[in-house]
């Protein structure tokens, strides 16, 4: 990034967003031989060196995890939670197709055809709906 | 396109589709069936289940399954097909189904973390397809713990698109004709149909050996217990296990420490033994429905050995991992803590049961420069001893004996802590507490020394246990302006994330829920003051609206343990 300037508005903010604390680039958080945690790489040492388990993987994508659920994903594409369809009470009577539907909802063709039945608007009701228990 | 609409798609592709079956293509199937004895399940299910002269019933005798797929089954039966049947005797067939059409030690064993429910990282290796093709909808767990007949695994795809439609869309067929230089034009469901058969057969040589010599499983007596509880560290104690008036049930009397905090435990439970080795028990602290936790364990060949996993929590989300060993007499079970740091004196303390008191500092050895000074207290369950590790002790675990025993586990003499390993390292929880139950997640840490190499997550790691922590939170920052960190919920000083109210939220943007993703961090503090972190990915996520596990009943927010006390 040293060597790149920013030219317009969004390459400006991801520049300013890298630098921010708390920005998602993993750094190394302790020196060679658990010393006390240092920022960035000291003069001389293999960044090889600092890795750091848990901090070297990105995020962790739980699908094809032992309890799955469907039609409904707990993350979205990248791993994360920013593409999923939001609030999920929007999404549960009609299904948008630009996001991730995060909900294992009940089938109402055959459990629980009235799920829905005390419901009218689920944003506004949601505390009307039902846990299933087929 | 509505999801209503994409059932009443999927509805019509199932009745065109229904004029091809591809099962009466193939060679016809002649394994034989297991004929059905029981009378009450011959008459509770023989309006729909035909029996033949044989004894065998539709679909029941060509397919065999854990106590909950068939708790499971009967269930669906129920609530679907109008099936009338008693709680007594509903148990009763579950009972002798699982006995008579269960599955073997050696079938269950890699599937074992369905009925454990454990949330765990697990691909099915054998066949990446067909793990597509099945874990679209749920865990391959449920899939690889039964085994059927080809005719059987076919009814089950066709019984699966009777019922979800969606089932063809989200991963039974492709979508659209084969590629043009494809080798195998088959849809995804019949690959897995071919491939289950094979892998999973109804007749095996485990289930014809298993089932050829079952037993009614011998387990009263005094058992040593050594377990772990994620969060709170390892415990050690007893179970007495006493035989019921009918065979394969049992109660317990179960007794155990904290090592790390000395708390202590007594619960009394109870258990039936499924399919010979299939332990299924629940025990409670007092009497008190809000301690129950539910007991999944297998009783290992050679009657020696239980081990499994206990929980509660709305998703099973609680409750330690457990072995029990048989003791009849001394038993060592492990060491509290696993390490010391060299030039450094501790109490370290060996767990066991019936262990010889009296003993002084010539009867415990913890290996090459690790002095005992002096035996503090001594007991038959524990014996605490005072130990220094010499500056110059060489890093590395060492085998400890007591009164000539080796004791499981190594006490490992390390320099420095190097990394903080959080676990697990990718957790989940769910919003819940306003229409449903929260899901908590439960985080620890154990530390660990590089070694001798120096380099970190290598062969000669030295593992030195669960360590106290500060936990905190920080941000997983996927988009510009994340503040997932202000919704989520929080985490306590014990690790354990207790997630935020479900429902739409007014003051976040577009109304969204609390849900999000953040890094759950563990910070070290050493005696010199210096610090190392380590941290898991965490996400928050909403609620599940339908539950399958067939022991559930309606549970709403309040009504089930919530550990938040401690």
């Amino acid at each position: 990034m040293d060597h790149l300037k920013a030219i317009n508005r969004k390459a400006q903010r991801i520049q300013e967003h890298v630098g921010a604390p708390g920005a998602a680039v993993p750094v190394p958080e302790v020196g060679p031989g658990g010393g006390p945690a240092a920022s960035g790489v000291p003069p001389g040492a293999d960044p090889g060196d600092m890795d750091v388990v848990g901090l070297e993987s990105g995020p962790h994508i739980p699908l094809g995890c032992s309890l799955v659920f469907a039609p409904g994903w707990e993350v979205d594409s990248t791993g994360g939670t920013a593409g999923l369809c939001q609030p999920v009470e929007r999404d549960l009577f009609d299904c948008h197709l630009a996001c991730f539907w995060p909900a294992h909802v009940p089938d109402q063709l055959n459990h629980a055809p009235d799920w829905t039945g005390k419901c009218a608007a689920a944003q506004k009701d949601w505390r009307k709906i039902d846990l299933i228990f087929p | 396109m509505t999801r209503q609409s994409i059932h009443a798609t999927g509805a019509l592709a199932f009745s065109l589709l229904l004029a091809t079956p591809t099962a009466a293509q193939e060679a016809a199937d002649t394994t034989t069936g297991i004929p059905v004895t029981n009378q009450m399940l011959i008459e509770s299910c023989d309006r729909c289940h035909a029996v033949d002269e044989d004894g065998m019933m539709t679909r029941i005798s060509y397919m065999r399954k854990t106590p909950e797929g068939w708790q499971q089954s009967i269930r669906r039966m129920v609530t679907l097909n109008e099936a009338e049947l008693e709680p007594e005797a509903a148990r009763d067939i579950v009972r002798y189904l699982s006995d008579n059409h269960g599955i073997a030690p050696e079938e269950l064993r890699p599937g074992r973390f369905e009925v454990e429910r454990r949330l765990i990282d697990w691909s099915y290796e054998a066949d990446s397809d067909v793990e597509n093709t099945c874990s679209q909808c749920h865990s391959m767990g449920r899939v690889i713990t039964q085994r059927r007949t080809r005719e059987e695994w076919n009814l089950l795809m066709a019984t699966h698109r009777g019922y979800y439609p969606l089932s063809d869309t989200q991963g039974f067929r492709r979508n659209g004709p084969p590629a043009p230089d494809a080798t195998d034009t088959r849809h995804p469901m019949d690959k897995a149909v071919a491939h289950l058969t094979g892998e999973f057969p109804l007749t095996t040589d485990e289930w014809t050996s298993w089932s050829a010599t079952m037993r009614p499983p011998r387990l009263a007596g005094t058992w040593a217990l050594k377990g772990h509880d994620p969060g709170r560290g390892p415990i050690y104690g007893t179970a007495e296990i006493a035989a019921a008036a009918d065979d394969g049930n049992f109660a317990t009397e179960l007794q155990y420490t904290y090592a790390r905090d000395g708390e202590q435990v007594a619960r009394s439970g109870q258990a039936i033994v499924y399919t010979g080795y299939q332990w299924r028990g629940r025990s409670f602290e007092g009497g008190s429905e809000e301690t129950a936790l539910r007991e999944v364990m297998m009783v290992e060949r050679g009657w020696n050995e239980i081990n499994g996993r206990w929980f509660a929590g709305a998703y099973d989300e609680f409750g330690p991992d457990v072995t029990l060993v048989r003791a009849d007499g001394p038993v060592v079970l492990g060491l509290h803590p696993v390490s010391l740091r060299s030039g450094s004196t501790a109490t370290v303390t060996v767990h066991g049961a019936n262990l010889p008191t009296g003993l002084g500092v010539g009867d415990v050895d913890f290996g090459p420069g690790v002095e005992v000074v002096r035996v503090i207290e001594g007991g038959s369950q524990a014996l605490s001893a005072e130990v220094a590790a010499s500056e110059d002790a060489a890093p590395g675990g060492r085998d400890v004996f007591l009164s000539g025993r080796p004791v499981p586990g190594r006490l490992t003499v390390y320099d420095t802590v190097d990394r903080i390993a959080v676990t697990p390292e990718a957790g989940m929880a769910r919003l819940g507490g306003g229409n449903f139950p929260k899901g908590y997640a439960q985080f620890e840490a154990t530390a660990f020394s590089n070694g001798p190499d120096g380099k970190p997550d290598t062969g000669d790691d030295l593992d030195l246990g669960f360590v106290d922590v500060a936990w905190s939170v920080e941000e997983y920052s996927a988009v510009f302006d994340d503040d997932d960190i202000e919704y989520v919920g929080s985490l306590d000083d014990n690790g354990l994330f207790q997630p935020a109210v479900d429902g739409p939220n007014p003051d976040r943007i577009g109304q969204r829920n609390n849900v999000g993703d953040v890094w759950v961090v563990a910070t070290w503090s050493g005696p010199g003051g210096e610090e190392v972190r380590g941290r898991a990915h965490l996400i928050v996520t909403v609620p599940l609206y339908m539950r399958w596990e067939p022991w559930r009943v309606q549970e709403l927010p309040g009504r089930f343990p919530r550990r938040t006390d401690r």
